[in-house]
């Protein structure tokens, strides 16, 4: 598996739009190793900010530094901003709307990997989604953290990106364009059932997706990196031509992509949804790939919610 | 001197008459948190500010955060004495259709530069500030001016830390020190006290001052300003509901609607027929 880390493609991309933007500024909680941002630190010395461990004091310190017209990225792990820092982030930054970009690391249990729990942040796209006015965006590859970095610091107001633990596997071997706020598909083998993902998982969805064509099931996979604002039109489009859809994530099943997509069917085309994801329990410390499989995150897991939901629908 | 404290004497008596009357209207807020910070908020606007009313976003003005976001109506009131919006506004605090919220929005009331209310976050949004007028080479100063209940949130002390360890002069921090908290005296609920040595040792330049003398408010804001590589802390001491004797003493008018009667009394005590 070829791997490379989103945390140093997310500090490569922010030294380029800075190179060109003298307002973007960086912020952090004793958390620039965290992206590996010491390239950033070198190159603008006056643009970084440290203000220890003290992640509420981060985001609003930079809510600050957005009121005065900065653009801040704030970065740290993704379960320090958003739950740590829930309410500065709701309150100082997605409330007044300011231009405020955090950037969350060890997101899923595949990027806490071995540190356990405390690490493994399974809870932050749920948070963020049920806060107005922040953009969540959820990366598959290091090619992908560049482009929604670069997106996101173009689009005006609060926004949040997920990456993972700097062992990240490749999804995409060639750059795919990044359109925020835009589901796409990538891959269709038919319309039997629908394969909505985001993140690392996508790679178990592609092989997921081959062998049900094999067993004459055919798919269509849907990447919707972007959880807020969701695209709300293409994921209903996907439900009225498929009318069956299975999700799979590396979160809770409660709160993100597969409650989003629940919410689509649910309100504009009633459809079985099965739901792949961390099933609401607390995971143990593990290399991430047998993490996925143990937590049924795995691609016979896919298959069988793709089957599962196959039958549901022709059963209606 | 004595001119500038006549002319903030007479201006704090007019913005508590208002505090009275839209809390009166508004039948909700927080009268005796209004009440003891308005002298501050009365110096700050009504003289030591450098700002535009007629240009609320001039990226040189001075900054004033309302750490203790539920003061909101003495703002309020001196936002719109000052000339941000009319007075014709005032009346309809926390209505549907008000620019008036019930705690400061800064997208929604021109003057308000910060959004607050959710207590101890105020010093942490200042630093930003602060760090951004540096930033720019900007010459303006950020006032936080907070409770000393708020003092007991965790981010202030982040906060402290790190406003010492970047050393913003700029940033200046009025503690509305009243001594009291919704639940009742901050000596009774936490160990909070003694505050000003625990910011001498953050490294914080220090003041003690009674926070309804405007001689002591000018002067000590002026010796701040003057100090380049600290962030100051003016201790006032205040007192909750200060120009209502109904109210001082009495903890229930942290967030207490006056009756007709009432708002009457306080209006007379505020010398509404001087």
């Amino acid at each position: 598996m070829k791997l490379e880390s989103t945390r140093t493609a997310a500090t490569k991309a922010l030294i380029q739009l800075a190179e060109k933007d003298p307002e973007i500024v960086l912020v952090c909680s004793d958390s620039i190793l965290v992206i590996k941002g010491n390239p950033f630190v070198e190159r603008f010395p006056d643009r970084y900010f440290d203000v220890g461990i003290a992640e509420q004091n981060a985001v609003c310190c930079a809510a600050g530094l957005a009121a005065c017209g900065f653009t801040p990225f704030m970065t740290t792990y993704a379960g320090f901003i958003t739950m740590r820092a829930c309410e500065q982030v709701r309150t100082f930054v997605a409330y007044p709307g300011l231009n405020v970009k955090m950037i969350g690391a060890n997101g899923g249990i595949a990027a806490g990997e071995r540190e356990g729990v405390t690490h493994q942040f399974f809870e932050d796209l749920g948070i963020l989604r049920t806060i107005p006015g922040i953009t969540v965006v959820v990366p598959a590859d290091a090619g992908q953290v560049k482009e929604a970095v670069r997106a996101v610091a173009q689009a005006e107001g609060p926004a949040y990106v997920r990456i993972g633990s700097g062992r990240d596997p490749v999804v995409f071997e060639e750059p795919m364009g990044f359109e925020l706020g835009k589901a796409r598909v990538l891959k269709s083998t038919g319309q039997d059932v629908a394969l909505f993902a985001n993140g690392r998982v996508l790679r178990r969805v592609f092989e997921a997706a081959e062998e049900l064509q094999r067993t004459g099931i055919g798919t269509t996979v849907v990447e919707v990196h972007t959880l807020k604002p969701l695209d709300v039109d293409m994921i209903t489009e996907v439900l009225d031509n498929t009318g069956a859809a299975v999700t799979v994530e590396d979160h809770n099943i409660i709160g993100a992509l597969g409650s989003a997509i629940a919410e689509v069917a649910a309100e504009a085309k009633p459809a079985p949804v099965i739901r792949i994801g961390l099933r609401d329990i607390y995971p143990r410390s593990g290399t991430p790939e047998e993490l996925l499989d143990h937590y049924k995150i795995g691609v016979s897991d896919i298959v069988a919610g793709a089957q599962k939901a196959v039958g549901m629908k022709e059963n209606r | 001197m004595d001119e500038r404290i006549a002319k903030l004497k007479k201006i704090a008596r007019t913005l508590r008459q208002d505090v009275m009357r839209m809390i009166h209207l508004a039948g909700d807020g927080h009268p005796g948190p209004s009440l003891s910070v308005t002298d501050i908020i009365a110096a700050l606007y009504f003289d030591i500010m450098n700002i535009d009313p007629s240009n609320p976003s001039w990226k040189d003005r001075d900054r004033l955060v309302l750490s203790k976001g539920h003061s909101c109506p003495a703002v309020y009131a001196a936002l719109a004495r000052r000339g941000y919006f009319s007075i014709e506004e005032l009346p309809g605090l926390r209505s549907l259709a008000s620019m008036l919220q019930g705690h400061p929005d800064m997208n929604k009331t021109p003057g308000i530069d910060t959004t607050s209310g959710s207590l101890g976050n105020g010093i942490s949004i200042g630093l930003g500030m602060a760090l951004a007028a540096r930033l720019r080479d900007q010459k303006y100063f950020t006032y936080v001016v907070t409770g000393d209940g708020e003092l007991e949130e965790g981010v202030v002390w982040e906060a402290m830390m790190a406003a010492a360890h970047y050393q913003v002069g700029r940033l200046i921090t009025v503690v509305d020190n009243n001594e009291m908290q919704s639940g009742g005296p901050v000596a009774k609920i936490s160990g909070l006290y003694p505050i000003l040595p625990k910011l001498k040792a953050f490294g914080w330049h220090c003041q003690e001052i009674d926070g309804h003398d405007f001689g002591e408010i000018l002067n000590s804001i002026e010796l701040a300003q003057r100090e380049e590589s600290k962030p100051s802390m003016i201790l006032a001491h205040t007192i909750k509901g200060k120009g209502v004797p109904f109210m001082i003493g009495d903890n229930s008018w942290h967030k207490r609607v006056p009756t007709e009667a009432q708002l009457k009394e306080a209006l007379l005590a505020l010398g509404e027929d001087r």
